[in-house]
């Protein structure tokens, strides 16, 4: 099971996670990415893109 | 992946109808034509929107995209795979992607596509209109964010008009002009909103002075107005930076200084782990792209319905919103067509309650 990068926390993620999926950690609330699924890897997820628009 | 010429003549014909900010009745009224063909109960609602709903199932889910533009048309023509038009990229394209992919009824689902008006004009009463019924499952906004994008997060806006005004005076009189003095008004306000910081771009508050009229007299009374507008990151409220303006704004003796709010959205920001986003990540992921998350400088409908609904909501739709509010609004079909799969993918994990 990935552990949370930020509190060590064990994380489920389901097993038909894709790439580029968040998930939150159950202990810290901290936002995680699937950065692999095979084997499940886990990475503090990045803040979002910035766009000026609409 | 090419587009059903069906789903192009739905997304044409409706960016052919002009509907600039408070006159979108003949586009609504087609809309809701064009609904009702596809299988929607359709109707045009007390505030004016088109509004079509399909299924009947117990999950709701409201995708709502604004059917009024900015004004100023140019001739509507396809180009290199592109719909060139006002309102093909802000927000037609995403509406009629909404249309597309919600034609089809799928069990347990039940969908109101919403063709929102007055979104481009400070009232937003398309919205405001539909944020006093109850609240969906999930709510998806039109608007570009590219076919593999999803936003999750916009700024919050206030726009504040500054008035001075002082007894005339002699030009040669000492002391500075009210328009000097409107002029040290305006970088004391922006001095103050700088100096809040941010490490990035979207989370810092802009201000801009978007407007002035100074030198005006009619031999009694000297007046200077200014429009100051601000765009607000989530964490900061609008009250809290229309306090901080007024404390700004400070007038020399003998001149009256009164601020007045024109206009407000709180800023916004959803969750990007909720079952709703997760639907779009693998949806996009099914379309061979991987999703990017966008937070936005502009605001959108999202500020007016997320405060009140509180469900899983993101925005969403075809095209480069570079493209907002220019005169050489573009959209690439084949990103028109994608996005469609893309949302009836998320319609049917919705329905299956796989998120």
């Amino acid at each position: 099971m990935p552990k949370c990068p930020e509190c060590d926390a064990d994380v489920t993620v389901g097993g038909d996670a894709v790439k580029g999926e968040i998930v939150a950690c159950p202990d810290c609330g901290a936002e995680l990415e699937v950065t692999e699924t095979s084997p499940l890897a886990l990475a503090l997820a990045p803040e979002e893109e910035e766009d000026w628009g609409e | 992946m090419s587009l059903d010429p069906a789903d192009l003549a739905l997304v044409r014909g409706l960016v052919e109808i002009p509907s600039a900010s408070r006159d979108e009745a003949r586009a609504v009224a087609w809309l809701v034509e064009r609904m009702r063909d596809r299988g929607f109960r359709s109707e045009v609602d007390a505030a004016g929107n088109a509004v079509g709903e399909i299924g009947d199932g117990p999950t709701h889910v409201v995708l709502l995209g604004h059917i009024d533009t900015v004004p100023g048309i140019f001739p509507v023509r396809i180009e290199d795979g592109e719909l060139v038009g006002r309102g093909a990229v802000d927000a037609k394209g995403p509406l009629a992607a909404f249309v597309s992919a919600a034609s089809v009824r799928l069990p347990g689902l039940r969908v109101t596509v919403v063709g929102a008006v007055e979104e481009e004009s400070p009232t937003s009463a398309g919205a405001r209109y539909r944020a006093t019924l109850p609240a969906p499952d999930h709510c998806v906004v039109g608007e570009p964010s590219g076919w593999d994008g999803l936003t999750v997060a916009y700024k919050g806006r206030l726009v504040a008009e500054v008035a001075l005004e002082r007894a005339a005076r002699h030009g040669a009189a000492p002391g500075p002009t009210l328009t000097e003095e409107a002029l040290a008004v305006w970088e004391r306000v922006r001095a103050v909103a700088a100096a809040r910081g941010g490490a990035r771009a979207f989370d810092r508050l802009d201000c801009r002075l978007e407007g002035m009229r100074a030198g005006e007299s009619d031999g009694l009374a000297e007046r200077a107005w200014l429009k100051v507008g601000y765009r607000i990151p989530p964490g900061a409220a609008v009250d809290e930076i229309e306090r901080e303006l007024r404390a700004a704004v400070t007038a020399e003796e003998g001149t009256s200084a009164t601020v007045t709010r024109a206009a407000s959205e709180e800023p916004v920001r959803t969750e990007r782990t909720s079952a709703l986003a997760r639907a779009f990540v693998r949806a996009i992921a099914e379309a061979g792209g991987t999703a990017r998350t966008l937070a936005k400088s502009g605001t959108s409908d999202m500020n007016v319905l997320a405060p009140v609904w509180r469900c899983p909501m993101v925005a969403y739709g075809p095209g480069d919103s570079a493209y907002d509010h220019t005169p050489m609004e573009r959209l690439r079909l084949e990103d028109h067509a994608r996005a469609i799969a893309v949302l009836r993918s998320v319609l049917a994990r919705l329905a299956r309650g796989d998120g």
